[in-house]
């Protein structure tokens, strides 16, 4: 046990050392000390105090430096609160957490050490690039991404612990299944703010561009939302550990992946730190990492027996199997065709590109078969269902299916697979909101409770339970928002001079002038665009174009008017100086602030699940409604 | 265009040093630039027909040049930004290039022409969806073959292992010969070994059970079914 | 040791890491020169500052050199004396300019400051930029007496390179791939 408590300080001392350490570079930014490297890399006089905040990890070595906390704060967190439990797997697990700290400190002492000592400092510095000061979403995005990438740490720690001993029972279920939720809402937060961040500032009108760090960010969360599942699965019926484990140790080395991407100057994107040495150091790292996940799975995952089995039938378990296998599909298509401009250039010696249309076409049969597969699993009962009983579970949410098309013919949806979408959105949302509502009807009825205290009791009985359902409503929301997004807006590109207009759907956008405007850290050019619907004068939009001393093209600034039911997106091309004609890029963009509601929605079911709700009495839970419900595991 | 500020900026820093070489006096550069209007050159249809073959398309103007205009320049990626598409990005060489685009669209090209132009010019990097040639179809046929390989798997997953099975045998594995109690794994620690199906010897509890499993797994009876009775 | 594990996992992701191995040091920015080898493509510009259009085949017989270059450019202005020098040392050879990018006003401002030696010509609308391949200045296109391209040179010239272009273009039709 002495061991153990050691290994518990040393969790500590290496939190408390991040946390310094971290401390001890945000100081040297705001106090703008060029004679520490990474301040001379990256800051600047002219930037404003957030800015220099946010330069932490906005380059290279700082963004490590930072990974080190967030790894610390998650290993001082996961190693106290469970300080006293877990006796067999902890000390596995706080091993492994720290044999990966122990790889990012040894990244911060060597190859990326931000705190090297410039003998003669300049007196200003460039500050961080540009693009990285455009929107205050730069100060959110990375620490919610750090905060789900890094945190997948945790999981594989107590997956490796699992394998290490030999045992994957159900105590454990719980902290894995914890520890795995948190950086999963995290980084589903994250990815699709980074989305949101490229919609404000990009001026390109979209959110996702299946950049190659898009991807890489993408991946885990994938494998992760697979684990989860499996996870529960395992939880019913104790098959599919080894599965689950594997998922959980996949999702760990796609981060080690992800960041390999990101940092190795391999991959052509946008998000790409400038390249460095650093790279090879994280192949390393990945490799040894590989070989030990599959020489650890080889050698123990017979050790976890199943304690049930699995039989071939139209039921919620064969659908959590096709969940599953949708999932890791999807991360071996997206994987693939993100690597594969490296296979050619390995084999063929030419360059090429695999991009947007490409995963597009390969993302949406999957992602709509997965819209479908979430409302058909929690409509069909655990084990085999009868004839009856799946008449009874899959018909009725046809109609909200039909309900749902019909409503998107009407409204001028032509595209087809935007049609298949809206129906499966409609039959999952039918199934998600029936499962939501029926526990509260029915403990309304049966206590003749109202509506408020009814909600409270079930989520408090059975928060998991509403948890998921409320992450997968905010899922369908998602996935159908995404696709009405991507097929139903309109554009328009046009040279507009001033005091003339241009039509878009029902919009009348008049270009009125331009204004100068001087910021510390930059020059911009600002478009006043005056929008009209119909007789309405619905104000000014004001895209610019920003002018940066140390970039040669501008970057501009497009120009939202969010409602419900659309965004008028403007973007500016060109601006002639004195302001007599601009080059005005303007599209209807439809739906989507219902993507940023469904996540928002997610995260907050991913919150909520993580709650502790009350234990409930085996009696009290045996008294509950009849079968094909299932039994409601209140933890 | 765009980039006026930063080249009065240089252009600046410039005159001022050869000034300050010279001693003369700063002259400053109140010129607003007559930027004549740039007469765009059109695209030399002979030389595109040479590369591509003469025009297989109809001419389109109006809503249908734009559509396809737009469709075509989102399968082209812009060769100086970071993996946006023609159609999207804002930079100058994009919008050179959808200018292209357009004539060639307007001129009666089909999209595979107009793809391959720009190829002809920056090579297979320009097109954002791999051409059906090489070993480009392994990016194509992945999915379909990693669909195939992982519907194969769950298929061996639900049938169960049929003897001798490397997967560790667990208790009363549908498949096997349906016996209510099974051996115990031979694989596991021993503190890890379950009997499945076994009953409390407390009869109200066996009850209570066997409930449980009629409820939590949709067995009739609260009893396994056996392999023969799957439909 | 359960050897389908081992197995499947090993071919799962030892290619993946060998991939990612042989592709260090890979340049994502490195694009291919699909040009070296097949006819220029025809052009006909007129100078900045005015004046009759300048033709690609006007110049058929002789080696030409287009240099694809811009006033914004730092690299540009690094090796325009190499360029201004070189036009003069091999006069068989046509030098020329194709502007990319950039207004006609700043163009003869910088080439009435820094010296032209050789015409530069107003690539409006980018299209010539687009049929040679342009991403970039500056970009130096080596063409032989028959209008074929022999070499492409990205980034600036030094007089080394500048003499190995002209040699090639004076040579005539050579298999070869664009150089860095």
């Amino acid at each position: 046990m002495a061991g153990w408590a050691w290994t518990r300080r040393l969790a500590y001392v290496y939190a408390a050392s991040m946390i310094a350490a971290n401390l001890l570079m945000v100081y040297a930014l705001l106090a703008r000390d060029f004679s520490v490297s990474y301040v001379a890399h990256v800051g600047s006089r002219a930037v404003p105090n957030w800015v220099a905040v946010v330069s932490l990890w906005s380059s290279l070595e700082g963004s490590i430096l930072f990974w080190g906390l967030v790894l610390g704060l998650y290993i001082g967190g996961a190693t106290y609160t469970n300080r006293d439990r877990h006796p067999e797997y902890m000390p596995w697990a706080t091993g492994v957490w720290l044999a990966c700290a122990a790889f990012f400190s040894f990244l911060v002492a060597g190859p990326a050490q931000p705190f090297l000592t410039i003998p003669s400092p300049p007196t200003d510095g460039p500050g961080p690039n540009p693009l990285l000061q455009n929107h205050l979403l730069m100060v959110i995005h990375p620490p919610l991404l750090y905060a789900g990438y890094v945190g997948m740490t945790i999981p594989f720690g107590l997956a490796a612990a699992a394998l290490l001993t030999g045992r994957l029972g159900h105590d454990f279920l719980r902290p894995l299944r914890t520890w795995l939720m948190l950086p999963w809402a995290f980084l589903t937060v994250a990815i699709v703010l980074g989305g949101w961040w490229a919609y404000e500032v990009l001026g390109w009108g979209g959110y996702w561009a299946w950049d190659p760090v898009e991807n890489a960010s993408f991946l885990p969360w994938l494998t992760a939302t697979a684990a989860f599942h499996s996870a529960l699965l395992m939880e019913r019926k104790g098959v599919l550990k080894g599965w689950t484990v594997t998922l959980i140790l996949a999702t760990f080395l796609l981060t080690i992946l992800g960041t390999f991407m990101t940092r190795s100057g391999v991959f052509n994107s946008v998000h790409s730190f400038t390249q460095s040495a650093i790279g090879p150091t994280i192949l390393v790292f990945l490799a040894a990492a590989t070989l030990f996940c599959v020489g650890l799975l080889a050698t123990r995952v017979d050790r976890l027996a199943p304690e049930g089995g699995l039989e071939p039938s139209v039921s919620r378990d064969t659908a959590f199997l096709l969940n599953n296998l949708l999932f890791v599909l999807l991360t071996f298509t997206v994987l693939v065709g993100t690597v594969f401009p490296l296979v050619v250039e390995a084999t063929r010696g030419t360059q090429m590109s695999v991009g947007r249309p490409y995963f597009d076409r390969m993302a949406v049969p999957i992602g709509v078969a997965l819209l479908f597969l979430m409302g058909i699993g929690p409509a069909l009962p655990w084990g085999r269902a009868s004839r009856v009983q799946m008449r009874q579970a899959l018909l009725p949410p046809l109609a909200a299916a039909g309900v749902f098309t019909a409503l998107g013919l009407l409204a001028g949806v032509r595209h087809p697979w935007t049609l298949v979408a809206l129906f499966c959105g409609g039959y999952t949302a039918q199934v998600t909101l029936g499962e939501l509502w029926l526990p509260v009807a029915r403990r309304m009825r049966a206590h003749g409770e109202g509506l408020g205290a009814a909600v409270s009791g079930v989520q408090g009985r059975a928060r998991r339970r509403v948890a998921g359902y409320l992450v997968h409503a905010g899922a369908v929301l998602a996935l159908v928002a995404v696709a009405v997004s991507s097929t139903e807006g309109i554009t328009t590109e046009v040279q507009v001079a001033r005091g003339e207009a241009v039509t878009l759907g029902p919009y009348t956008l008049t270009f009125q002038g331009v204004d100068q405007l001087s910021e510390p850290h930059r020059e911009a050019v600002v478009a006043n665009v005056a929008v009209r619907r119909g007789d309405r004068d619905l104000g000014l939009l004001q895209p610019r174009m920003n002018y940066y001393a140390s970039q040669r093209e501008p970057i501009g600034t497009p120009a939202v008017r969010s409602s419900l039911r659309h965004d008028l997106y403007l973007s500016v091309l060109n601006i002639d100086p004195e302001g007599r004609s601009i080059g005005l890029h303007a599209m209807i963009n439809p739906m989507v602030v219902w993507l940023w509601i469904a996540t928002l929605v997610m995260g907050l079911g991913g919150l909520l699940g993580l709650l502790p709700s009350r234990r409930v009495h085996a009696a009290a839970a045996l008294a509950a409604p009849p079968a094909g419900e299932g039994l409601e595991a209140a933890r | 265009m765009g980039s006026r500020w930063q080249a009065t900026l240089r252009r600046g820093l410039r005159l001022a040093a050869v000034v300050l070489a010279l001693g003369l006096p700063l002259r400053a550069d109140t010129q607003a630039a007559t930027s004549s209007e740039p007469s765009e050159q059109p695209i030399d249809l002979v030389h595109v027909a040479s590369v591509v073959g003469p025009a297989q398309g109809p001419r389109l103007t109006a809503g249908a040049l734009e559509a396809e205009a737009q469709r075509v320049g989102a399968l082209l990626r812009c060769p100086v930004c970071q993996g946006l598409s023609v159609a999207d990005s804002p930079s100058t060489m994009a919008t050179n290039m959808r200018q292209q685009v357009r004539d060639m669209v307007a001129a009666g090209f089909v999209e595979e022409q107009v793809l391959a132009y720009f190829e002809a010019s920056y090579g297979e990097f320009v097109r954002l969806q791999p051409p059906l040639r090489g070993v480009n179809w392994l990016v194509w046929l992945a999915p379909l073959l990693g669909l195939l390989a992982g519907g194969a798997i769950v298929f061996f997953v639900l049938r169960g292992p049929r003897g001798g099975a490397q997967t560790p045998v667990g208790p009363g594995p549908v498949g096997s010969q349906g016996s209510v109690t099974a051996p115990v794994s031979h694989t596991a620690a021993p503190d890890t070994a379950v009997e499945a199906d076994a009953l409390p010897d407390d009869a109200e509890l066996a009850r209570l059970v066997l409930r449980i499993r009629e409820i939590a797994y949709g067995w009739p009876g609260g009893v396994r079914p056996r392999a023969k009775e799957q439909a | 040791m359960n050897r389908r594990v081992l197995v499947a996992g090993l071919a799962v992701t030892l290619p993946l890491v060998a991939l990612l191995v042989v592709s260090l040091g890979r340049d994502p920015h490195r694009m291919d020169a699909p040009l070296v080898g097949r006819p220029a493509p025809p052009f006909a510009l007129r100078p900045a500052g005015g004046g009759q259009p300048v033709t690609l085949e006007s110049l058929r017989g002789r080696p030409v050199l287009v240099n694809f270059w811009a006033t914004w450019c730092v690299p540009c202005f690094q090796e325009h004396p190499v360029l201004t020098a070189g036009s003069r040392r091999y006069p068989d050879v046509a030098f020329l300019g194709v502007v990319y990018e950039d207004e006609e006003p700043r163009v003869q401002r910088y080439l009435r400051e820094q010296g032209g030696a050789y015409p530069s010509l107003m690539d409006d609308g980018g299209k010539t930029a687009i049929a040679y391949g342009v991403y970039g200045v500056p970009e130096t296109y080596a063409i032989a007496p028959d209008g074929t391209i022999v070499d492409k040179h990205t980034g600036p010239l030094t007089d080394g390179r500048l003499r190995a272009l002209v040699d090639k273009a004076r040579i005539g039709a050579m298999v070869g791939q664009g150089s860095q």
